[in-house]
């Protein structure tokens, strides 16, 4: 046990040296990571957000049409066959109070406060509509048709602003991918090539330590703690970043009104905390892979 | 303790470093390697060390075949040989305590064993009283005793010297071989690789002369030529 801790004592001391040695490179190693790692967190809580808020435009359903919550059960019944025989219509899909509910639940999770206020009752039952076609003209009459039927509250369409944000959102995922992908690459190499200056300026301690029979891993370990200790910093810093901006973006949705479309774009804390994870093993990931490949490159006996 | 079975090392496809050399050295013994620069002794060292591996031949060291060990146990090897050097290779920001220790240290030893062996080494070489002082701070003999401290104080079967004398004016080099010699009675098997000609003739022990990569002599209680 004693020795176990000697050696994690001697690990650490030497990490620590080495850190404070290269402390512009460590900087900019530390900077690429965060940048990279807050890409790929941004990526996905975009990913999240989008699928949250698009979550019922799934499987061609184009519009929704929404009942007053007074409305009775046989109203319900004969809204139903009429759009069920609708020669223009393939098939429908009807939610429940409870199931809006529980949907809201699912947006509101953070919020539980906010979903208390609202009763089940209060909220408006809706058929899901899936045309035979989906030209807009053809899906703008017939929510024309419905939207002014007894015990309707309303109509949403919204199919091709949908396809749009949804093109739109899936492009910014494939930019930040790439740009994500770039960086952690040039993340590895700087990483690589500062643990390659580090073993260089030790190279006499290497040295003496291979002549009295050091084992390769434990020459190794300090410097690919050293990589993991760069990666996991920048993954917290990338981290923060990526929460800052989904605060300020959230903030942003909140506030004006030209944007107010994007409020059903949240994440929740779940799927925001699983992003800050793997934003943060991905900095140490990209810290272990860089220096362990070059502890493998420049240590041989 | 140490074996050469027609050991033949070639580097670069055309230098012949050794030419089929066969040498035996047995637990205790002190053998002096002499020959010109370039006659093969500072190969045979690296050999006993694995930091080079024969082209032909096999070398046994404490009982092992090093051309059948895998790269994982030359590391425990090593760890049974201690060596000293001509330019001594302390780590210049590390006191001497401090160079002793890391000895022991990177091979994982505890903290209460190093802080029992190495103020004993120490005492033994003489320098008790500068285990604080860097490197820099001591004469070229007290540097080279440091090397030998370290090289000693993990207790190896054999001690590899290189030339250790080589930097040092001959009152500190009769020193050195003094200490050299203490280490030897305590059952070491010393290799030491010297042109120091006035050495090997006053110490009279076993001298094995090299030349071109052959052995050319070998001599118990030899002199240099």
């Amino acid at each position: 046990m004693v020795v176990i801790f000697d050696r994690l004592g001697y690990f650490f001391h030497e990490t620590w040296i080495s850190v404070r040695r290269n402390l512009t490179l460590t900087f900019a190693a530390i900077l690429t990571v965060a940048v990279g790692a807050m890409l790929v967190g941004l990526g996905l809580m975009a990913r999240s957000a989008s699928s949250n808020a698009l979550g019922r435009w799934q499987g061609g359903v184009q519009f929704e049409i929404f009942l007053q919550p007074t409305i009775s059960g046989n109203q319900i019944d004969a809204l139903g066959l009429e759009l069920r025989n609708h020669p223009d219509i393939e098939r429908i899909q009807f939610v429940t109070q409870k199931e809006a509910h529980e949907l809201l639940q699912e947006i509101l999770v953070d919020e539980p406060e906010v979903l208390e206020e609202v009763a089940p009752e209060s909220l408006p039952a809706s058929y899901r509509i899936v045309p035979r076609r989906t030209e807009g003209e053809l899906i703008e009459s017939l929510a024309a048709q419905f939207r002014q039927r007894p015990g309707v509250y309303s109509v949403e369409t919204g199919r091709q602003q949908i396809d749009a944000i949804r093109e739109w959102f899936n492009s910014f995922r494939w930019i930040v991918l790439l740009m994500s992908i770039v960086l952690s690459a040039a993340s590895v190499l700087l990483i690589f090539n500062m643990i390659r200056v580090g073993m260089f300026a030790r190279r006499r301690e290497i040295e003496v330590m291979k002549l009295v029979g050091a084992t390769n891993s434990f020459i190794r370990t300090p410097f690919i703690l050293e990589g993991m200790l760069h990666g996991l910093a920048g993954g917290i810093v990338g981290a923060i970043a990526a929460g800052a901006l989904r605060n300020h973006v959230e903030d942003l949705f909140g506030k004006s009104e030209i944007l107010a479309f994007f409020r059903s774009f949240t994440v929740s804390s779940s799927q925001f905390n699983t992003a800050i994870f793997i934003t943060v093993i991905l900095g140490v990931v990209v810290g272990a892979v860089g220096s362990a490949f070059a502890a493998s490159r420049f240590l041989d006996v | 303790m140490i074996r050469f079975e027609k050991v033949t090392k070639v580097y670069k496809e055309v230098t012949h470093a050794l030419d089929d050399v066969t040498i035996n050295i047995d637990k205790g013994e002190f053998v002096f390697l002499v020959g010109q620069s370039g006659s093969g002794k500072s190969t045979i060292l690296r050999l006993i060390t694995a930091e080079e591996v024969p082209t032909d031949g096999h070398v046994h060291v404490a009982g092992k075949d090093l051309t059948r060990i895998s790269s994982r146990r030359v590391p425990y090897l090593r760890r049974n040989i201690g060596s000293v050097f001509q330019d001594f290779k302390l780590l210049p920001q590390k006191s001497v305590y401090e160079n002793v220790a890391f000895a022991l240290e990177v091979i994982g030893r505890p903290k209460n064993i190093i802080n029992t062996q190495v103020p004993a080494i120490l005492e033994l070489v003489g320098l008790a009283d500068k285990q604080q002082n860097l490197p820099n701070e001591l004469s070229g003999g007290e540097q080279q005793r440091v090397c030998i401290a370290r090289a000693f104080v993990n207790r190896p079967l054999i001690l590899l010297a290189d030339e250790p004398t080589g930097n040092l004016d001959p009152i500190t080099a009769q020193e050195i071989m003094r200490l050299l010699d203490r280490i030897n009675q305590t059952g070491t098997t010393v290799v030491m690789a010297t042109h120091d000609q006035k050495i090997v003739d006053q110490m009279r022990r076993r001298v094995v002369a090299l030349a071109n990569g052959k052995i050319v002599r070998d001599q118990q209680q030899g002199v240099y030529s």
